[in-house]
């Protein structure tokens, strides 16, 4: 029997970045904040100093960081005629636990989407004619616009105290930044990183064949930097040991860094870790939650009744825990009706590699997760896809996050895979290799969605989360056309030779692509195709508030952080100015 | 053996990442550098009027215990050189140091580092200190100061304060006196060289924080050869 806990205002399920800015943000406003995280506590010190947070073989290869997939893993599958089997180890994607969630191991990419990103489908059709869009996609409008996230995008960056270079502030394009990108109404905070040598290389080819290069946005910082908080950063050094690790300097943005101190010190708020949520729990109406159950590190059950539930969980667990507490109705791939679950959508990334001879040292392990110079020419719609029959695309770059010795060993296309010839050419090639990213997009198909599984349970009984996908033909005719078009830098850059690979089906979760996994609970203005309104509201049940990537209707070319960081100030700005003066629905559908 | 994090730390100074990002740098990286012809400028100075090196950091580069003159033996080459060019460019200001380095040509600054570079002079005894203060500072190396987000030395200066070669000197065995000058120096703005990370450093630990520090270093060595006794 679950003991019932004394009523707060507000729970968060889970404390990342999401569910910690909200809990700043709601406790500093008066509100009695209760944070559930799952995994454990930890702190900048002593939790990610070196030389242990550099543990290559702890963190890189056995995901020390990640969610315990003993405990609670995800079943997958590419059709829905398949069988679906849970991942016994985290490859394909990596979903983050413990205080700060995945906003601990990221890189830092720090990337605004597109203005056409929320008005996908008007967009589209305004553009291309109703008849473009691939009829295996459903895209749609997310609700809300690009001008409305822009002080929030602001905001975000600024807690962060991102490097980069604007390319359009008001309208006006500015030298050096990206030219596309929807307008800012300032500057970064901070100046953007060294440009590494890969990136400059990667700058003189893509211009040579008449694109904009830009230094990519980083929230592994330039310089030092003190947030709206008064929290400070310190200046990245380039040590490598970015994506899968902590960071031990204070120089990559986390929920460590640029909100969690100033949380913790308000007596309003509660951390609780090793809390993992059952459930949210809805009355006999089923139109209000009561709060939470969650299970202890001891095994004990707690009920916590909240006025306000705040779904904080990593993308795939916000997915989840809709879908175990029954709000919302899932989505059938069959009739197309239901909506939790729906549009999953992920990343659809390729590379090439260019080699160079002995001359050209690359020194690939000095760079920071988000050091590098990208264009985005080609990402989203920056140019017209009349003639190619397909929508999306991607930013592409040369961003090479470390050069980390087990995972690093780039070798040329013929090279054995193992033995003599294999460790010569690792030698020969370590320092003379640049590694271009491409980075997709991602839409949504009726035939990709998110679950429960109807055989797999997590160690306290329930039902793990069902992931069927692959990549839609869409997403397979862009990137063939945007790889096509980096292996064509790649000759430009001066090298020996350029391998590339376009994505390819079937979807495969034991090669690393991104653990950009998003949508299943996505933001809409037409409640039978989204989960939550426009303020991240659930439909269905007012007091829950579902905040994350999982809000996603498609995935941009873009890495999600920046958004979803913008999206949560949007949200909790909502029920700031306007929830808590009338608690109800923002949104009348 | 990982060769990324020695090298890893070029980018914290300006000078460092030009070079990478240059093949000119490259090309002037790639001559030899002669210690023979370093060790004679160490012990006799320059026909254009550099004096000995000897004189105050002594012959094989262990300096004098007071600690007006840092330890020089085997830091990294690169880093010595470097100090060479920042004071002849003025990123370090000093009254002793400008002038010299700026009678040095580039090749005799890059033989002359090369020189105390492979130095194995011998670690000497020092004074401990207050054991309080050790452990003090003992902590700020190996955790920095969370309360005001300050990142551990070890970070960047390696275990112990071994160093994080070719950018990274050592502090282990240095002279607390001339580590607690290095962080006037940026305190007051005469070492303009990094000034991302240990001006920002030395402007945000206190004075007994930054005495701490330079007690600890001055002794690890030594305590720990104690220890293994």
């Amino acid at each position: 029997m679950a003991e019932r806990l004394k009523p707060v205002d507000v729970v968060t399920i889970g404390v990342g970045l999401t569910g910690a800015i909200m809990a700043k943000e709601l406790a500093a406003s008066g509100l009695k904040v209760v944070g559930l995280e799952r995994g454990a506590a930890r702190q900048t010190v002593p939790d990610f100093q070196s030389p242990n947070i550099h543990d290559e073989l702890r963190f890189a290869i056995r995901k020390a960081l990640m969610q315990d997939n003993v405990k609670e893993a995800v079943t997958v599958r590419n059709s829905s005629d398949q069988t679906a089997l849970p991942m016994r180890r985290w490859v394909g994607f990596l979903p983050g636990t413990g205080l700060g969630g995945s906003f601990v191991h990221w890189n830092g990419q720090t990337y605004r989407f597109q203005p056409a990103d929320f008005v996908m489908k008007t967009h589209h059709e305004q553009r291309y004619g109703k008849n473009f869009v691939p009829a295996e996609l459903m895209i749609q409008d997310w609700g809300v616009t690009y001008d409305e996230l822009e002080l929030h995008y602001d905001r975000f960056e600024y807690m962060c105290g991102t490097s980069g270079k604007a390319g359009n502030i008001k309208g006006k394009i500015q030298p050096g930044g990206n030219p596309f990108e929807g307008q800012r109404s300032r500057d970064y905070p901070t100046p953007p990183m060294k440009e590494p040598y890969y990136g400059a290389l990667f700058r003189k080819g893509a211009e040579s064949l008449g694109y904009h290069p830009f230094p990519q946005p980083a929230s592994t910082l330039s310089q030092p930097y003190t947030n709206p908080e008064g929290l400070k950063l310190q200046q990245c050094v380039f040590c490598g040991f970015c994506e899968r690790f902590a960071c031990e300097h204070f120089a990559k943005a986390s929920a460590q860094t640029i909100v969690l101190p100033v949380l913790m010190k308000n007596p309003n708020y509660e951390l609780r870790t090793g809390c993992q949520v059952q459930r949210v729990n809805l009355d006999s109406t089923r139109k209000k939650a009561t709060g939470v159950t969650y299970i202890d590190a001891a095994g004990r059950e707690f009920e916590q009744p909240a006025d306000l539930v705040l779904v904080t969980a990593y993308a795939l667990n916000n997915v989840r825990l809709m879908l175990l507490s029954g709000i919302g109705k899932p989505y059938d791939p069959k009739t197309g009706e239901g909506s939790v679950g729906r549009n999953y959508a992920y990343q659809t990334v390729s590379a090439a590699d260019i080699f160079y001879d002995q001359s050209v040292k690359i020194n690939p392990f000095m760079a920071s997760g988000s050091s590098g110079t990208v264009i985005d020419d080609l990402a989203g719609d920056n140019f017209d896809h009349g003639p190619h029959g397909f929508i999306g695309g991607a930013y592409i770059g040369a961003i090479m996050t470390g050069g980390r010795p087990i995972e690093f060993r780039p070798v040329p296309p013929g090279t054995p895979s193992w033995g003599a010839g294999w460790k010569k050419a690792v030698a020969e090639n370590y320092n003379h290799t640049v590694h271009l990213t491409v980075h997709g997009s991602s839409m949504p198909a009726r035939t990709n969605y998110l679950d429960l599984d109807p055989t797999y349970k997590d160690a306290w009984g329930q039902p793990l989360l069902r992931m069927t996908f692959d990549f839609p033909e869409n997403d397979i005719k862009m990137s063939a056309f945007t790889t096509e078009k980096t292996a064509e830098i790649g000759r430009a850059m001066g090298g020996k030779t350029v391998s590339s690979a376009p994505r390819k089906k079937p979807y495969t979760t034991t090669v690393y692509q991104t653990t950009h996994n998003t949508g299943g609970t996505i933001m809409g203005n037409d409640p039978t195709t989204s989960v939550v309104n426009r303020y991240l509201q659930s439909w269905d049940v007012p007091n829950v508030f579902v905040v994350g990537a999982s809000a996603f209707p498609h995935n941009a070319s873009y890495n999600p952080t920046d958004t979803v960081g913008a999206l949560t100030y949007w949200a909790v700005e909502a029920i700031k100015t306007k929830y808590l003066k009338s608690p109800g629905p923002l949104v009348h559908a | 053996m990982s060769c990324p994090l020695p090298l890893r730390a070029l980018l914290l100074l300006p000078l460092g990442a030009t070079l990478l990002c240059s093949a000119q740098g490259l090309s002037a990286a790639e001559r030899q550098p002669d210690a023979q012809r370093g060790a004679v400028i160490a012990a006799q100075g320059t026909a254009a009027g550099a004096p000995p090196c000897a004189q105050c950091h002594a012959f094989n580069g262990v300096s004098d215990s007071s600690g007006a003159f840092p330890r020089l033996a085997a830091q990294p080459a690169y880093y010595l050189a470097k100090q060479l060019r920042d004071f002849a460019s003025g990123t370090r200001d000093s009254a002793i140091m400008t002038p010299v380095s700026k009678a040095l040509t580039l090749e005799e600054m890059q033989d002359v580092a090369a020189y105390y570079a492979t130095s194995e002079a011998p670690f000497m005894p020092l004074a401990a200190g207050d054991a309080k203060l050790i452990e003090r500072g003992r902590s700020i190396a190996l955790k920095g100061n969370a309360a005001k987000d300050i990142q551990a030395c070890n970070n960047c200066h390696g275990a112990e304060g071994a160093g994080e070669p070719p950018a990274i000197p050592y502090l282990a065995g240095q002279y607390a006196q001339s580590i607690v000058s290095a962080f006037d120096m940026w305190r007051s703005g005469y070492r303009k060289s990094s000034e991302g990370a240990m001006a920002v450093i030395a402007k945000q630990l206190d004075e007994q924080e930054i005495a701490a520090v330079a007690a600890y270093y001055q002794q690890v060595r030594t305590s720990a050869v104690a220890a293994q006794k």
